[in-house]
């Protein structure tokens, strides 16, 4: 088996707010191997960038507080570190590139010098050696003329070429871990591929872990191995893409399935899952997502389900699961879907990773 | 992951389906409060707002009333009542205060001159009652602030929705004499027209009603032209969806929650501009009374009497305060991005 | 960022010459002549001072003439003052308005950032509370009844410092807190917003997602894009500075422009009102130039896309 580089355990994080409590994470719990992409994925407002950021510990403290849980990385709980030890780590050993490229960078600094700041923090080199690192940085993630570039500040690049940079920055120091919060949402769509491209590209070349936050389904097919479904906080299923594409169980993923555009099917009404997701200041008894959930059983509104083993790689929170439980199927949509894809692996020649 | 023992003795009934009901899926939701509850709400948990809220109309009801309650006008002239200390029954037995009707050297004056009446604030140098003048300056002030706030709200937002409304050359030359206006230093403004006009509450208005309302007009017209192009997006995509809705929770709001904000940031400082034209002497003239022109009298017998300074100083200090702290409330109730 | 400037420029040049403009006019407008107290001249003596004066040419003449004397820096001569030019007069008071100016700005820009920087770092704590309190209160009281209850209770009753005139630096020090209260509050409450609007952004998060410590995002990142906006601020100051002079400098008995300027206004003295008043203005105007191209020199974004964004 693969060495897993991170474990989070039962994590919760919550923020006092005024008003009471919002618990914004609550209990995830999930590997992540050496290499390996894993997505995580969920409707905005499910807890996917607050779990990122409390990876790095940069959710300010207070209003955030981990309640809960440990995240262990190379042998050390980084939720019991000092602030101190956390800057060791921020930047050398993690990284994190955020959604919005426009305003990631700090517009009164030339990029040369962001990318410098970063090496120098980390690494024992000259500020000539760190330029020079600086600018292979920049070639790595295809921007040209790049000593020219160095010189430049933040507003003289587009928005693609701004995310580039800050992947440059993200990986000044070759990190073990890339934490992309929605890297290409901001971006337009040809774009968006780019930059998926050169994130796959890097990863091959550097052989980093990445966790690829999104709340499109789209990109996760072709980016990740495999992929976490989260809902108000959990993670609600995880498992290889390939089964979480055709053999999804919980009855959420099969909205966010149902709902994902397909380029070949011009769909006449996009599906979108009935509803919002629940008050984290009031989570609701038993499984959050009950109240949207046309499948939903009585017990659904009484006990949260715990995580069900579908196979060795394969999980899910859902009652549906229960031998009690009646037998349902996904909506025809879904199996529409989970069909093709089975199609376009089997075309691809390739058997379904898992 | 999860033991799945604890699970096993569960009912079978549990396991029917029992889809949510659609219709109750509103109810669910908290209960969404309108922009201007929710603004209330946010408003009256601010305690600065609400002190500052209460003190006005405390002041206020004091500058109704107390000049009218009293037998004495602001102009009425006794010298033989003249620099009297305050005095005030009740008060006036407990010693540290300053309202026992002795002076700097702790001489009681009333019963020095035999004088019976109580002044509750004193008297100035020609024995007029500071209690009735105070409040009598306290009103003109208040005055200054209304009308400061209605010019705004006129001239202000008449000019900036022209302005943003027609777009295109209108806008543009309106703009121009805007940033010109903009550069001419507003006292200097005020001060010229008094000069032409002679002293007192009428060149101050106009002065006002001049220069008064730039501020206004920039931010009324930058709201209108981005309600224009909200209507754009709003035709566009708002097929079946209520417009009447989106116009009444987003963009009346939009509009009216700055306009309040610079109406409310208007009245302080209207009111320290014309105490403070009243104190250089471009102002209220004599025998009317202003705050400010009374603490420029007060200073001429701040060695030995400065009471006379010191009350109006500390009403007009508080007036603008309320004001402030109002409108500093209700700028983070009705933008809760800019509350920090 | 030439033509920027230069755009900044001609913009200076124009308003000043409407305000010297709106001046004239309103002169031609005043009540009163320079002859107002002089009611008991015979009519040859009003003629010829009239003549003197340039008041017996036709008004658009006088106004060339006069635009033609302010380029020369002429600006009359004063009524009440022995007929002295009113340009002397000015420059004669100048050296203690501009050091009251500019100790009031030096000490209340530092006081006022320090309070800001540190309201924001400390966000939600006593210091913020206290700062903001500071500021409200700074912002609140005017500046003659600060200056009056500095005077009263610091050198009228504790006797600490002189309580007026204008013999050493002893005796700047109550005008220059007096004035710098204004300018503690207006900066120490634009710092603060700026800053927490700097320390929520995106790239402060990038920045300590570098690895970067907190103290290091702070001096680095945050009070560096913070200070730039404050830069703007700096015009309105101006002016309350200069509101602030005149009563100020009337208070403490200072020898100063604004102390002139508000006897003058007792005293009718239109020509010394006028050319204060300009002088006032284009003081202002300079300010304000002064701070867009600052504002463009330090943001790149305006340095270098040549425009306000
Ligand atoms: N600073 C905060 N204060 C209070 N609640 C917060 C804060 N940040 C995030 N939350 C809450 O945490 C939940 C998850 O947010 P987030 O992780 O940003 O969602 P996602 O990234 O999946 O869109 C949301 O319900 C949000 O309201
Ligand atoms: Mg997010």
């Amino acid at each position: 088996m693969v060495e897993k580089i991170l474990q989070v355990n039962d994590l919760h994080i919550s923020f006092d707010i005024h008003a009471g409590e919002v618990q914004a994470v609550r209990g995830v719990t999930f590997d992540l191997y050496k290499g390996e992409t894993l997505a995580i994925v969920g409707e905005s407002g499910s807890g996917k960038s607050v779990t990122s950021k409390a990876l790095m510990r940069l959710l300010p403290t207070p209003p955030s507080r981990i309640k809960q849980g440990e995240i262990l990385f190379e042998g050390k709980d980084l939720t019991k570190l000092s602030e101190k030890d956390m800057q060791s780590i921020r930047g050398a050993k993690i990284s994190m590139i955020f959604q919005d490229p426009m305003t990631s960078l700090n517009p009164t600094m030339t990029i040369g010098k962001q990318i410098m700041e970063a090496i120098l923090k980390h690494q024992k080199l000259s500020k000539d050696e760190a330029r020079k690192r600086a600018i292979e940085l920049l070639q790595l993630v295809g921007i040209k003329n790049a000593e020219l570039r160095m010189k430049q500040y933040p507003h003289q690049f587009s928005g693609g070429m701004r995310q580039r940079v800050v992947i440059a920055i993200a990986l000044a120091c070759n990190p073990k871990i890339l934490i992309a919060d929605e890297p290409t949402t901001a971006l337009d769509v040809t774009i968006q591929a780019q930059i998926l491209e050169l994130m796959k590209d890097i990863q091959k070349k550097l052989g980093m872990s990445i966790i690829f936050i999104t709340h499109d389904l789209g990109v996760v097919a072709n980016m990740a191995d495999r992929v976490a479904v989260m809902y108000a906080g959990k993670i609600v299923e995880i498992g290889t893409v390939d089964e979480i594409f055709y053999n999804p169980k919980h009855p959420y993923t099969w909205g966010l399935l149902a709902s994902m555009p397909s380029l070949d099917h011009k769909d006449t009404e996009l599906y979108s899952i009935p509803g919002s997701p629940p008050d984290l200041l009031n989570p609701p008894k038993g499984d959050a997502f009950a109240p949207r959930n046309p499948y939903a059983l009585k017990i659904d509104y009484e006990l949260e389900p715990p995580m069900f083993q579908v196979s060795d790689t394969h999980y899910a929170a859902t009652w549906l699961l229960h031998e009690m439980a009646p037998k349902v199927e996904p909506p025809a949509v879904v199996r529409e879907r989970m069909k093709r894809f089975a199609d376009i692996v089997a075309r691809k020649g390739g058997k379904p990773r898992g | 992951m999860m033991a799945k023992q604890q699970y096993e003795q569960l009912s079978p009934e549990w396991f029917q389906p029992a889809p949510p009901n659609v219709g109750e899926q509103e109810k669910i939701n908290r209960p969404s409060l309108t922009f201007w509850q929710d603004a209330w709400l946010r408003l009256r948990e601010n305690k600065a707002a609400i002190v500052g809220l209460v003190m006005i109309i405390i002041l206020t009801l004091m500058a109704i009333i107390a000049p009218m309650a009293s037998d004495r006008t602001y102009k009425d002239q006794n010298l033989r009542h003249a620099k009297l200390p305050p005095k005030i029954p009740v008060l006036e037995h407990i010693h540290w205060l300053p309202f026992d009707g002795r002076d700097a050297n702790g001489v009681d004056v009333y019963k020095q001159r035999g004088v019976k009446e109580y002044y509750w604030f004193g008297t100035d140098d020609l024995g007029r009652d500071l209690w009735v003048r105070t409040w009598y300056g306290t009103r003109i002030s208040l005055y200054i602030g209304l009308l400061a706030a209605l010019i705004d709200l006129l001239i202000g937002i008449a000019y900036g929705g022209i302005s943003g409304y027609y777009g295109g050359r209108v806008d543009n030359v309106m703009q121009r004499i805007i940033e010109i206006l903009n550069g001419i230093p507003y006292l200097i403004m005020v001060i010229l027209f008094i000069l032409i006009f002679e002293p007192g509450i009428i060149s101050i208005t106009l002065a006002m009603v001049i220069t008064g309302w730039t501020t206004m007009a920039r931010i009324v017209r930058g709201q209108v032209l981005k309600l224009k192009n909200m209507e754009y997006v709003l035709a566009a995509r708002t097929l079946g969806a209520p417009t009447s809705r989106l116009i009444f929770k987003h963009l009346i709001p939009n509009v009216i929650g700055p306009i309040i904000i610079t109406t409310m940031f208007t009245i302080p400082s209207a009111i320290f501009t014309e105490a403070f034209l009243s104190f250089i002497g471009l102002g209220i003239r004599p025998p009317e009374a202003s705050l400010g022109s009374l603490v420029n009298d007060g200073y001429k017998s701040i060695q030995t009497y400065p009471h006379l300074m010191i009350i109006p100083a500390v009403v007009i200090s508080l007036l603008i305060l309320s004001f402030n702290l109002v409108a500093d409330g209700i700028r983070d109730a009705l933008d809760p991005k800019m509350r920090k | 960022m030439a033509r920027y400037t230069l755009q900044r420029f001609v913009y200076m040049i124009i308003t000043l010459f409407i305000i010297a403009t709106l001046t004239f006019f309103l002169m031609k407008l005043l009540p009163g002549s320079p002859l107002q107290n002089q009611e008991k001249l015979t009519p040859e003596q009003k003629a010829l001072i009239l003549k003197e004066y340039g008041l017996d040419k036709p008004v658009p003449v006088q106004y060339i003439q006069y635009l033609g004397n302010l380029l020369k820096g002429d600006l009359g001569v004063s009524f009440q003052y022995d007929n002295r030019p009113v340009a002397e007069l000015i420059s004669d008071r100048i050296g203690p308005s501009a050091q009251l100016g500019f100790q009031a700005i030096v000490f209340g820009t530092i006081v006022g950032l320090i309070l800001g920087i540190v309201a924001a770092i400390r966000h939600n704590h006593w210091e913020d509370y206290t700062a903001t309190v500071i500021a409200v209160l700074g912002a609140s009281i005017p500046s003659f009844v600060l200056g009056g209850f500095l005077q009263y209770f610091i050198a009228v009753k504790l006797q600490w410092l002189p309580v007026a005139f204008w013999e050493g630096f002893k005796y700047t020090i109550l005008p220059t807190l007096a004035l710098s209260v204004g300018v503690i509050a207006s900066i120490a409450r634009f710092m603060r917003t700026e800053m927490l609007e700097v320390l929520s952004s995106d790239y402060i998060l990038t920045a300590r997602a570098k690895g970067i410590s907190q103290a290091g995002v702070i001096i680095k990142h945050a009070i560096r894009n913070s200070l730039i906006p404050v830069i703007t601020i700096l015009g309105p100051m101006t002016v309350n500075l200069m509101t602030g002079t005149l009563v100020i400098e009337k208070l403490f008995a200072v020898p100063g422009l604004g102390e002139q300027f508000v006897r003058s206004i007792e005293l009718n003295d239109y020509p010394v009102i006028m050319g204060t008043t300009l002088f006032y203005s284009a003081l202002l105007i300079l300010a304000v130039f002064i701070v867009d191209v600052l504002y463009g020199v330090v943001d790149p974004r305006i340095r270098l896309a040549g425009g306000k964004k």
